[in-house]
């Protein structure tokens, strides 16, 4: 079988989940011998595929950008400036005999829909975020929508990353339920390092992740217990969250680190003691599982795919910073609490490999070839 | 000729309101703000409509019917008790009614249902016995004869204590461990003690308690004939069914004709001449100990392991047992009666079991027991409960 995925991003040069997923996913397919040509943006450096089945090329010139919605107008123009340019370029690059096109989420949506319609093959969308995630259901973008809504009614298959975005799915675009088949995410295993007395926050600090949710619960465990809070991510809502930290007389026990290198995200994971993951909406939370693979107790917003799917996590509603806290110093305060925690959800999340994420995609592709 | 021992452990745990960190120290009324009452009458009331009340009345007419041939023995737990007392006093006057038609037997415990006979001292256990006993002389007027211990929890230095509060016989359950080749089909006596044990048949009463629908089992659908029959042809003195009283309506829904399965047993018993039914006080008279017991170790009835892994098997539930422990030893220098009585509340077993982490089998067991969605939500639950009482015990 031979498919054109068409991506974003890739591993080294990641801004999120998406580029993970691409990663394991292309690999565990070439795994059971399916032929990829993974079309992604050229970047400043390139991209080299370690698989022989996996043929990167690349298209057209651009940055990685974060694909949520930028405040910042200049950025934000340049960024859908570069997403039309390159789906304007895949039109007319991609070219060979595939089986199907694969393509994840609006950002390459449009070019796929072109493709399938001019080579004549079926397309599998995977929906890795919904506009309604990204906006964390304040006044969600209809520009986004629309390309969404046409993406998803002319692919011959959709993926969902968990049972609520086919939810969302079904209902904010009115899709069929039957088209739409979940496969939740994995993780490539970490390695635990040694834990310091650190409580870690990691993901773009956007509304949609939730990162003042997690000041919150600080502030209120730091009434009671002594640790350090640290917000790992860049985003837009950087210096208000700053100043939220200053205002209420913990910045001390705060650290903001910026932007993290794929090593240093690892060593944060490694050297933490609890993650926390109060995301507002959050189609899956690939994160969550990172976590725990570095035996990191983990604590996730109910409104997270991944609390479909886990049981050894602790679930709280994204709002209710009391019971985030509550657990938080629950898990600082009893060692007998935390490792069973660790050592139940390490073992859990051995169940969760992109081999089986590969496996339930192939038989997507099964069902169309 | 085998005589059928049917008992059965009718027990409700005070279940836990939601308490955060941020409630410790802040409590007033620790009862209402502990244990959550709606909750509790709500499944006290719904299991007493599709269990209690109606199996009750089931056995009350087979007991009739068959003129006192078909004899049943029940252990009550005293927060049980307090429950019917509380909620509905019917309930607690068809028990006494069961009672007064002479084929029914009351079984001593614990009265919280607690774990106190493995304490590193004994005094709480007997004191909880002790409690137990005259609740039982104050609603029936009676003493029973035989003690089972929570869960069927039981090791050589609980016998000893039960033969020297003067029992004649003590329950648990039919473990290899303790059996090794030898059936549960007889009365055997413990190594150190002057006491009788009756030994659950695991087997025949997990047919009904666990297998009864299970459409996947070879016995299935198992029918009172046919049940019947395995017990006649069984070899041994007394067939010891223990079980769940909520296997009759709760477990077992009435759909699955568990009622009707009930409803014609002692009839298709009888039918053979080789089978009767007794009491548990009635066994340990009528047949002599065949061997001796030797259990070191806690047995109990619970899950595959028959140990006390299930309370006690992670170190979440170790801490929160050290602690409970701990805040004991506070209270009795105390001497707060109404601290203590809420101490002994917490210690029903329900609360670590809870947060058992058992494996797939019988984790789902524990999951569909618990109000719970993860045991590391109860052990937080449980453990800033205690931290609040610890608090109440050292101050005061």
């Amino acid at each position: 079988m031979k498919i054109a995925m068409i991506g974003w991003e890739y591993p080294p040069f990641k801004v999120g989940g998406l580029g993970t997923h691409c990663y394991g996913l292309t690999h565990g397919l070439a795994d059971k011998n399916v032929h990829i040509d993974f079309y992604m943006p050229k970047l400043r450096q390139k991209v080299k595929s370690d698989n022989k089945n996996i043929n990167i090329i690349e298209v057209g010139e651009t940055e990685v950008y974060p694909y949520d919605r930028p405040d910042d107008k200049e950025l934000g123009g340049k960024f859908f400036e570069a997403v039309y340019r390159y789906n304007d370029l895949l039109v007319q690059r991609v070219k060979g005999k595939y089986d199907l096109i694969h393509c994840h989420d609006w950002l390459t949506m449009k070019a796929a829909v072109a493709l399938k319609e001019k080579m004549g093959v079926p397309l599998v969308l995977t929906v890795h975020s919904t506009e309604y995630d990204r906006s964390a259901w304040i006044y969600p973008n209809q520009w986004f929508v629309d390309i969404e809504r046409e993406g998803m009614q002319k692919a011959d298959r959709i993926i969902a990353v968990s049972e609520f975005t086919k939810r969302v799915i079904v209902e904010k675009y009115g899709i069929h339920p039957d088209k739409i088949t979940v496969v939740h995410n994995a993780v490539y295993p970490i390695g635990e390092g040694e834990k310091r007395n650190l409580i870690l926050f990691l993901g773009r600090l956007t509304i949609q992740k939730g990162p003042e949710f997690f000041l919150k619960a600080a502030k209120k465990v730091l009434e009671f217990e002594d640790a350090r809070f640290v917000i790992a991510g860049a985003g837009d809502m950087l210096p208000r969250l700053i100043e939220q930290a200053v205002h209420m007389g913990i910045s001390n026990k705060v650290i903001f680190t910026g932007k993290l290198t794929e090593e240093e995200v690892q060593h944060i994971y490694k050297i933490s003691s609890i993650y926390v993951m109060p995301s507002v909406s959050e189609p899956f939370g690939i994160t969550a599982l990172e976590a725990i693979s570095a035996g990191t107790p983990t604590i996730v917003s109910k409104s997270a795919g991944v609390s479909e799917v886990l049981k050894n996590c602790f679930k709280v509603d994204f709002w209710d910073t009391d019971e985030m806290a509550n657990k938080i110093i629950a898990l600082l305060r009893y060692d007998s609490l935390r490792d069973a925690m660790r050592q139940s959800s390490k073992r859990e999340i051995q169940l969760f490999t992109w081999d089986r994420v590969a496996e339930r995609t192939l038989d997507v592709y099964r069902g169309l070839a | 000729m085998p005589s059928i021992c049917f008992y059965f452990e009718v027990h409700q745990p005070f279940r836990l309101n939601h308490f955060s960190v941020f409630n410790i120290g802040n409590t007033r009324d620790f009862h209402s703000t502990y244990f959550n009452q709606h909750l509790n009458q709500k499944i006290f009331e719904k299991v007493a409509k599709k269990c209690y009340l109606p199996t009750n009345n089931l056995f009350l007419d087979l007991i009739r019917k068959y003129d006192g041939k078909f004899r049943i023995s029940y252990s009550l737990t005293g927060t049980f008790v307090e429950y019917c007392e509380k909620y509905l006093p019917e309930l607690l006057d068809s028990f006494k009614e069961l009672f007064k038609t002479g084929a029914v037997d009351l079984i001593e415990e614990t009265y919280f249902h607690s774990l106190s006979g493995l304490y590193d001292d004994l005094d709480e256990f007997e004191d909880q016995v002790k409690m137990h006993r005259q609740m039982i002389k104050r609603i029936f007027n009676y003493k029973p004869k035989v003690f089972r211990n929570t869960e069927a929890i039981y090791d050589n230095r609980i016998a000893q204590k039960i033969a020297d509060l003067g029992y004649k016989g003590i329950i648990t359950e039919g473990a290899e461990r303790i059996l090794g080749w030898r059936s549960p089909n007889f009365v055997y006596k413990p190594v150190n003690a002057n006491l009788k044990v009756l030994l659950r048949n695991y087997k025949l009463s997990d047919d009904v308690g666990f297998r009864f629908s299970a459409r996947n089992w070879p016995g299935f659908p198992l029918t009172a004939d046919k049940y019947a029959n395995w017990m006649s042809n069984s070899f041994g003195d007394v067939i010891n069914l223990f079980m769940d009283y909520e296997t009759f309506g709760e477990h077992q829904w009435v759909e699955t004709g568990i009622f009707e399965f009930l409803k014609h047993l002692p009839g298709e018993v009888l039918k053979h001449d080789n089978l009767d039914f007794a009491t548990v006080s009635e066994a340990v008279e009528r047949y002599n100990a065949v061997g001796d017991i030797d259990s070191p170790w806690a047995i109990s009835w619970a899950d595959e392991d028959r140990n006390v892994s299930t309370w006690l098997g992670n170190n979440m539930q170790i801490a929160c047992f050290n602690e409970l422990k701990d805040i004991g030893r506070k209270l009795k220098k105390k001497g707060d009666r109404d601290l203590l009585y809420i101490w002994r509340l917490l210690q029903t077993s329900d609360h670590l079991y809870y947060i058992s982490t058992k494996g797939f089998e019988d984790g789902n067991v524990h999951a569909y027991f618990s109000p719970y969605d993860i045991p590391y939500d109860g052990f937080i639950n449980y453990m800033n409960i205690l931290q609040d009482l610890k608090e109440k015990a050292e101050s005061r």
